[in-house]
């Protein structure tokens, strides 16, 4: 059953009339089962070890940093009057993009019919799931009185006597974001019961093989449950397409539908659409690169991913930098004082330097994506997707802080810094996704085994028969 | 499932025949049907036709990964869960629809940039969110119901070499239900297509029970997650004596210093501030009794030491300020007023203490400019020691302010010159305003200094006198002074007499005299014609009115 593709073949290069293989090496379903399995059953190596404990003692600071907050009260925040949103507003966002990846390669890419998203829809769904969780935090936490936040839900209140107000962009915002995680949750959990099933059969520790028996819920890879499973799979991926595609646009409306000069935009769906896949992707990159070698995945996670990936970062960031160009334009276009201040201002005032961090990121470093040579070359995809990540996060910085800090009362203005405690938690909410990451990389799938199964089925097919 | 395998692993199938003749001969177990194991895609599928043309419907394949065609190789029918989510997700929007409309326009209407309280498309993106989530609840749990999942003990699982289904090995199954199932012949077929291992499923002997360490973990979990709830279900419906525990505090408790405490915030460890240098702080000002009330504090204590305790008991608290101490006078006057047993106010300032009766004072008091001619009981106006002269160091500046004041507050009643025709006055004359009284003038002989002391017109300024308010919350109490003076200044204005210039030289004084000589002449011979020509109208219409008789 081995494949008559040679180990390293260059599967970027297309080839008429013939699909490049998305499988390398001499791979049989075996071989996959024992690539992904691997990651979890042998012992951790030395690099997950340091990585977890360092992700480990992050999330601990955040940790102390959350009760000293609560504490204290939202105070030790640099959010003063007139910028009340600050940093956790400008991480929550940055998190909810980051997101959003995830379920758009599970979703959108499966519509389309892209195989190439099966090696790596598992770990960017897990990503997206993460992500959230992190985002969930911000706004939690930004409350106030985070013991209260459940007065966000809409339930029957002895004590308030009311209900929420939902012609507030924040409460949609409360369920769409809810939404996701669980629609996101669900999908993600889904698509790993027949993997987990496979970590249930390969269990020799009797603990282990009931954890995982319990987790797959006694699949047994019936044909019946095989085709409910797909059709609940591919309904899973028609709601999520304009689940992911809805999430973001309602976060912008949080700002789009307030009067602040540079937020009443009506650009700002598709605008801060585009900018979450843009960002999602970079971190799905950041992360499967050093993953893929450090996991020994080489062969599932291919070159032609990584180039794939590479393509949407650069359709995604150039129209990103389009939509930069357009607010000036309608800034000058619409002549509103206000309006063209808050964009001369984002550029050439106090916060200049945040502006133009966020276009050499952004807009400049993706551009680079057009030649090949840097679009097949991991350590500088990495490094490119890492100055992606760091202009998506100046973004919102941007977004949220010059339009705060200069709106129609230039009596309130104020020049925004943050605090020890904004620091902490933006480094802090990195270590919340590691370690969830990291845990995932070693007790779940990381690679979804059995749909890569069936894309080297196809393709065996393909190669034996020929004439499909 | 939970049980751990052995991993003999048969491995051949003459040994897995011979394990299926012992067990039924044994007879020991029930047999659920038979599987027989592939190795690739194609090979399954073949086996999958050949047991479907041969008539089996009680079938199923077990791959590690869905196999597109095998629906058809086996002859599965399509599943009805699209139908659920579509029922799923037609709940979600209702319910999203129906909860908004309900909770924002019927049982808690909003009302947000004058919109109608039921407005759909501010309702949209919540409805399509809880639409997509109903929809993905459907899809989820409805698949997994409809594959009868969780489902932790099934017979495949018993064969040791089944678990490779979830790696790279296929199975068929063939089931015991099927109304043409035969061991034998089943067998046969199977064994037929191109497998190396046929099998026969049977009972699962190992234990399907979950272990008791699982149980003990659970039980403790749940034991100790209900304790809090019963502590706080105990509290809710009991009653303490005990402060309310609190978990946060919210605003419940002010963390504000008190005036004698340490405070570390600030150099000099107090948490009270000291004023800024040039405060007057309110009240302050009232250490100064007399000059706050107009009246000789010393004297008053000799006279009627209650009354004078009352009166600094009621300027002391610094924050009741002056008013409080306007209203002990007002009261006092409101007392008088009482015990004289009018509903009309007091009698007006006259030191000349008459005797009057209450009825008759009652009569008489009607015109508020009469004096009481009668004797009664002196008033507590009439007895009080009002200081003489005025507390301020009387100046141009003082004059100027008292003027100012007097033009703002005093002259639209009274007057510019006090006469006690402002434009108040002329307007309520002109519209015969029925329950108008008309100021005083200030030029009446009665409120002189001498009969008037500047204390008493202070206290007057400050507490207000029958239908005129009291002044303290509108003018500073150095401005009411400042009034008093300016009142003295204007009272001479208008009525001094010339013996009063003493440093007059004789030729001015005696045109002075000249032309009130000429004003008074003028004025009496204005005052005969005017009589005069009253006199012969009146003829005029007696005389008309005898000849209208006539």
């Amino acid at each position: 059953m081995s494949l008559a593709i040679p180990n390293g073949l260059d599967n970027t290069v297309e080839q008429p009339g013939e699909r490049a293989p998305l499988v390398l090496g001499d791979t049989t379903y075996h071989d996959i089962t024992e690539a992904v399995c691997q990651v979890a059953e042998r012992k951790p190596s030395t690099s997950w070890v340091i990585g977890f404990l360092i992700s480990f003692a992050l999330l601990q600071w955040l940790g102390i940093c959350i009760l000293y907050l609560i504490y204290t009260g939202v105070g030790v925040w640099g959010n003063r009057s007139p910028v009340f949103w600050g940093w956790p507003i400008v991480n929550f966002v940055f998190w909810v993009g980051i997101g959003h990846a995830g379920t758009l390669i599970s979703a959108i890419l499966f519509l389309f019919r892209q195989e190439w998203r099966t090696s790596i829809n598992r770990a960017a769904e897990a990503m997206t799931i993460f992500a959230v969780v992190c985002a969930g935090t911000f706004p939690g936490i930004h409350v106030g009185r985070a013991w209260l936040a459940f007065w966000l839900a809409p339930y029957p209140s002895l004590n308030l006597w009311m209900w929420p107000q939902f012609r507030s962009p924040l409460l949609w915002d409360v369920f769409a974001v809810s939404t996701y995680g669980t629609v996101s949750l669900l999908f993600w959990y889904m698509g790993m019961v027949p993997d987990l099933a496979t970590f249930r059969d390969r269990s020799v520790n009797k603990w282990r093989r009931m954890a995982y028996g319990v987790l797959s819920l006694g699949w047994s890879g019936s044909s019946r449950h095989w085709m409910r499973y797909e059709k609940a799979y591919a309904l899973l991926a028609a709601f999520a397409a304009p689940l992911v595609l809805s999430v973001h646009t309602i976060v912008s409306f949080d700002f789009a539908v307030s009067q602040v000069p540079g937020w009443h935009t009506t650009i700002f769906p598709p605008y801060f659409v585009a900018g979450a896949i843009f960002s999602g992707f970079a971190m799905v990159l950041t992360l499967m690169i050093p993953a893929r070698k450090m996991l020994g995945l080489e062969n599932l996670i291919t070159i032609r991913h990584l180039d794939n990936m590479c393509k949407i970062i650069l359709a995604t960031g150039s129209i990103v930098g389009l939509a930069y160009g357009t607010e000036f334009f309608i800034a000058w276009y619409g002549q509103v004082q206000e309006e063209k201040f808050a964009f001369t201002n984002r550029a050439f005032g106090p916060y200049w330097w945040a502006y133009w961090t966020m276009v050499t990121c952004n807009v400049i470093s993706p551009q680079l994506f057009w030649f090949k040579k840097l679009r097949t070359t991991p350590w500088m995809i990495v490094l490119v997707c890492i100055f992606v990540n760091i202009g998506m996060w100046f973004e919102r910085f941007v977004i949220v802080v010059t339009s705060l800090s200069r709106d129609y009362l230039p009596s309130a203005w104020a020049y925004f810094s943050p605090t020890w405690v904004d620091w902490s938690m933006l480094i802090g909410s990195f270590g919340l996704f590691f370690t969830l990451f990291l845990l995932f990389c070693r007790l779940m799938p990381v690679i979804n085994m059995a749909e890569t199964k069936a894309t080297l089925a196809k393709q065996y097919h393909v190669s034996n028969d020929g004439d499909h | 499932m939970f049980r751990v395998r052995s991993g003999q692993e048969t491995t051949d199938a003459s040994q897995a025949f011979y394990n299926c003749e012992l067990m039924s001969e044994n007879n020991e177990k029930k047999v659920h049907g038979v599987v027989a194991e592939y190795t690739s895609v194609d090979t399954l599928l073949s086996a999958c036709r050949r047991v479907r043309d041969a008539g089996y419907q009680k079938t199923d394949a077990f791959t590690p990964f869905p196999v597109h065609g095998i629906d058809k190789a086996l002859g599965i029918k399509p599943t009805v869960l699209p139908w659920i989510v579509l029922g799923a997700g037609l709940t979600g929007t209702a319910t999203a629809l129906v909860m908004q409309i309900w909770m924002n326009a019927i049982d808690y209407p909003y009302i947000i940039s004058g919109k109608p309280f039921l407005s759909l498309p501010a309702f949209m993106p919540v409805a399509f969110e809880l639409t997509v989530l109903f929809a993905s609840f459907g899809a989820f749990f409805g698949m997994w119901a409809l594959n009868g999942l969780p489902k932790f003990s099934n017979p495949v699982f018993t064969d040791p070499r089944f678990d490779r289904v979830t790696d790279d090995r296929f199975f068929l199954y063939i089931d015991s239900k099927d109304d043409q199932f035969d061991r034998g012949g089943v067998e046969k077929l199977l064994g037929d297509t191109e497998t190396d291992y046929v099998q026969t499923v049977v009972d699962d002997d190992s234990s399907d029970k979950v272990p008791k360490p699982f149980f003990m973990m659970w039980g403790l979990v749940v034991g100790l997650s209900v304790i809090p709830l019963l502590v706080v279900l105990k509290m809710r419906v009991s009653h303490s004596s005990q402060p309310r525990f609190h978990v946060f505090y919210d605003m419940d408790f002010s963390p504000a210093k008190d005036a004698q405490q340490y405070s570390t915030l600030f150099r000099d460890g107090r948490a009270m501030r000291p004023d800024v240098p040039g405060t007057v702080a309110r009240g302050e000002e009232q250490a100064n009794l007399n000059y706050m009330t107009g009246i000789d504090m010393e004297a008053l204590t000799a006279i009627d030491p209650s009354r004078a305790e009352r009166l600094v008991r009621r300027l002391n608290p610094y924050f009741q300020g002056e008013t409080e101490a306007a209203q002990e006078l007002t009261d006092d006057e409101a007392a008088e007023a009482d015990k004289k047993g009018s509903g009309e106010e007091p009698e007006d300032s006259s030191p000349v203490a008459g005797k009057q009766s209450a009825s008759k004072a009652e009569a008489s008091n009607a015109d508020e400019n009469a004096a009481a001619p009668e004797e009664a009981k002196p008033s507590v106006m009439e007895t009080t020691p009002w200081l003489d002269s005025n507390p301020l160091v009387l100046n141009e500046k003082v004059l100027a302010d008292g003027r100012k004041n007097f033009g703002i507050y005093c002259s639209v009643c009274h007057g510019m010159n006090g006469s006690g025709n402002g434009l108040v006055n002329v307007r309520a004359q002109k519209i015969i305003s029925p329950d108008w009284i008309q100021p005083s003038s200030l030029h009446q002989e009665t409120l002189y200094a001498d009969k008037y002391p500047a204390g008493k017109l202070f206290s007057t300024i400050s507490n207000g006198i029958r239908k005129m308010p009291g002044y303290a919350g509108q003018i500073k109490t150095r401005d009411r002074w400042a009034i008093v003076a300016y009142v003295r200044a204007l009272q001479l204005s208008q009525n001094a007499s010339i013996e009063q210039f003493k440093d007059m030289d004789d030729s001015e004084r005696a045109k002075v005299l000249q032309e009130q000589a000429d004003v008074k002449k003028a004025l009496k011979e204005k005052a005969d014609a005017d009589a005069k020509a009253a006199k012969e109208a009146k003829e005029k219409a007696d005389a008309d009115a005898a000849n209208a008789s006539t």
